[in-house]
């Protein structure tokens, strides 16, 4: 699988976790790449864990506490290129 | 302690039904189960439910000096009533009982509202002026006891110390209060005079409100807590008030038990009483299965250190779940939290050892800031004013794993509110509290609230003095008035112990204790390095060093695996089922399915998911049991009453 479609993949998995789990709350939200999970209110830090841990678990990818940050996991394309640049490695 | 309620009629003439008055004493009969006292006369009722503990003989309410003189139903304590019982008798004041009742009856009617700040002690009591035909309700500094008040379209004042005795009188319907609830959804209680009770209001804590000739013609503040005091604490030092204030709360002519959490409270409470008392002292504690929650050992150390009979209640999930119905019909409003189950659990414990009277340790986190929302508060303008602190966000909450204090986390504390928002201290507890329950408002409930939330009414009713306040000054009121009273001392305080006719008392909310804590230098409350620091000082020469110097731990119940583990209740699932949640009309039915499926898939880890669940859920109970069609219905007491006061007699017969 190139990065491109790799990325492409994660996006939309991950875009399905969060509608399943999070969009309730919000269900007139249509959810966009680069949209700032946490400024639209839609997770918490318990809610960040959680897209952690499945990123760890759907992608195989093994998350330094120091790599739990915004711009690693703060929106779906920041989580696409987080696995892809791990894929890389 | 007891329960009190009745009815004033603006037009004398018309009758109070003796029915409408046995029915208030049934639905208050669990806050006094040792009996009933009435008083009628023309257009006026009052009802007295009894927990005995003071003259266990004598003193029977409603009570009153003299024929056709004021009458008064009391609910609480004045500690104080020997002293002020002996000033009275040197004024040459003859008292019959040894009753603070009486006291407190002949202080009101040589002082009326001037006597109230003689009273040490919680309290909330009615007084009734035959004479003006004058409906006096008065509630005590803090709001440790509650009462409640209607009034009707004729004008006529029904009241009682809980919201069931007035819809038990039938003068008063039962119906939500959309901003009452929304203020449980956001700071965890309705704040007074509000309730979650449509056009019912609580007497505000420190407050008088008078009746007379049809509408209220006073309410207003007899103390309110100035947290901005800057006394002298030099002249009165912290020990002998405190020693003072638990010898106070000892008096009873029944035995006196505590409460033992294991924290530095409770247990240097434990240690004063045991020093203050010449009987053995009986602590009680709740244990918890899960031991994110249990603090047995540290509470198996202080009752070995010191010497009590100690009685251990284990609480697991399916306690609370079984317990959670019976807790919010008690409390008569939806929770956010299920830690009042314990606390009711509790209380029916030391009940059935024989303890009626409990001390617990209310108030010192307040008083003494020990409450994380202080150190928060200071680390949060920190950040805001220099964002090169923003790590030492991380610093707070230790007991936290480290993952959950990560950017979610920072983001919550750094970007809850505007830093010049008045309430900016307690934003990141409001926001958490309300933003999923509040999600999954009906659109038609968050239409009828017009886009005004708790938090815009709290500021409109802040203090003209708040201004003047620092971040801490300011979380201490708002501790006080959004969360001790309304909560703490409500849900979780009175209305879980008085569940089981327990009275509990709180040496830290006596106003001495709170007046020399609000003088303290700010380094005897809260310095870098300790919380509650004057309190440590106090407790290293009373208790095990260790126990002395713990963190606080909140005090938590599990929350969601009691109602989705494999024991849990089936009426959970109807009770959260689209057509059950639509039926009551708060809550989105289909919207709130996608927290129920989280919570049914062991999803759900953090607190807004947590608090939304237990507020759904309670919200459902409290509907069903308070609001709607099968809600609970009082028949009328039907034993005989221990006294009846004839109200239009102007002369008492003697009797031999």
């Amino acid at each position: 699988m190139t990065s491109t479609s790799r990325t492409g993949s994660v996006v939309d998995q991950m875009r399905t976790f969060v509608e399943e789990n999070f969009l309730y709350l919000r269900p007139e939200v249509v959810l966009g790449d680069g949209d700032d999970l946490l400024a639209l209110g839609l997770i918490d830090s318990m809610g960040f864990v959680e897209l952690v841990e499945q990123v760890q678990s759907r992608f195989g990818v093994q998350v330094d506490d120091a790599e739990i940050t915004e711009a690693n996991f703060g929106s779906l394309a920041a989580m696409g290129a987080f696995v892809a640049r791990h894929g890389q490695e | 302690m007891c329960g009190v309620g009745g009815v004033v009629r603006a037009d004398r003439d018309e009758p109070v039904a003796d029915g409408a008055l046995r029915r208030m004493a049934a639905a208050l009969r669990h806050r006094g189960p040792d009996g009933y006292g009435l008083a009628r006369g023309a257009g006026v009722g009052l009802v007295s439910t009894r927990l005995a503990i003071v003259d266990l003989v004598g003193g029977w309410q409603p009570m009153q000096a003299r024929p056709g003189g004021p009458v008064l139903v009391y609910n609480g304590e004045v500690y104080n009533h020997l002293e002020l019982a002996a000033d009275l008798r040197r004024e040459g004041v003859h008292l019959r009982t040894g009753t603070d009742t009486e006291v407190v009856l002949r202080l009101l009617e040589r002082r009326g509202l001037e006597a109230l700040p003689l009273l040490n002690g919680q309290f909330a009591l009615a007084w009734w002026e035959p004479g003006p035909r004058r409906l006096t309700l008065v509630r005590d500094r803090f709001g440790v006891r509650p009462l409640h008040h209607a009034l009707t379209a004729g004008g006529d004042l029904v009241f009682g110390s809980e919201p069931g005795a007035l819809f038990a009188s039938g003068e008063v319907s039962p119906a939500p209060d959309l901003h009452g609830l929304d203020d449980v959804f956001t700071t965890w209680g309705a704040r007074a005079p509000r309730t979650v009770f449509r056009d019912v209001s609580q007497v505000r804590p420190g407050h008088a409100v008078v009746w007379q000739a049809g509408r209220v013609v006073h309410d207003a503040a007899w103390w309110s807590p100035d947290v901005g005091s800057r006394t002298d604490p030099a002249h009165q030092p912290l020990e002998p008030l405190l020693r003072d204030s638990v010898r106070l709360r000892l008096r009873a002519d029944v035995d006196v038990g505590a409460y033992l959490s294991g924290g530095l409270d409770s247990s240097l409470l434990t240690a004063l009483a045991l020093q203050e008392s010449d009987r053995p002292l009986r602590t009680f504690s709740v244990a918890f299965d899960d031991p994110r929650y249990d603090e047995s050992p540290w509470q198996q150390q202080v009752a070995a250190a010191l010497g009590t009979v100690h009685h251990v209640l284990r609480v697991g999930p399916s306690d609370i779940a079984d317990g959670f119905r019976e807790t919010v019909v008690h409390a008569a409003t939806p929770l956010v939290r299920t830690a009042p189950v314990p606390m009711r659990l509790l209380a029916r414990s030391a009940r059935e050892h024989g303890i009626t009277v409990v001390a617990t340790g209310e108030g010192a986190d307040e008083l003494f800031l020990g409450y994380d929302v202080f150190k928060e508060v200071l680390a949060r303008r920190r950040s805001v004013e220099h964002p090169a602190h923003a790590a030492a966000l991380d610093a707070l909450y230790p007991h936290l794993a480290d993952r959950a204090r990560g950017p979610g986390w920072r983001r919550a504390l750094s970007a809850a509110g505007d830093a010049a928002d008045p309430l900016f201290s307690h934003q990141p507890r409001a926001v958490a509290t309300h933003a999923v329950t509040g999600a999954l408002y009906r659109e038609d409930v968050r239409q009828e609230l017009d886009g005004v939330g708790s938090l815009d009414r709290l500021r409109a009713q802040l203090p003209l003095a708040f201004d003047g306040w620092d971040d801490v000054e300011r979380a201490t009121w708002l501790e006080l008035t959004t969360l001790l009273e309304p909560y703490l001392l409500a849900a979780q305080g009175d209305r879980a112990s008085m569940a089981h006719g327990v009275e509990g008392r709180y040496p830290f909310l006596d106003h001495r204790v709170f007046e020399h804590a609000m003088g303290l230098p700010r380094a005897e409350r809260l310095s870098a390095s300790a919380d509650k620091v004057a309190l440590r000082r106090l407790a290293t020469r009373l208790l095990p060093p260790e126990v002395a110097a713990r963190p606080k731990q909140p005090y938590r119940a599990p929350e969601v695996l009691p109602f989705f583990g494999v024991d849990a209740p089936a009426w959970v699932a109807d009770a959260l089922s689209p057509a059950a949640l639509e039926a009551t009309g708060v809550f989105d039915g289909q919207r709130a399915q996608g927290l129920v499926r989280r919570c049914r898939d062991g999803r759900v880890q953090g607190q807004r998911e947590a608090m939304a669940l237990v507020s759904v859920l309670s919200t459902q109970v409290w509907f069903e049991e308070h609001c709607g069609p099968g809600r609970v219905r009082h028949d009328e007491e039907t034993s005989r009453p221990r006294v009846v006061l004839d109200l239009d007699e102007t002369a008492w017969e003697v009797s031999a």
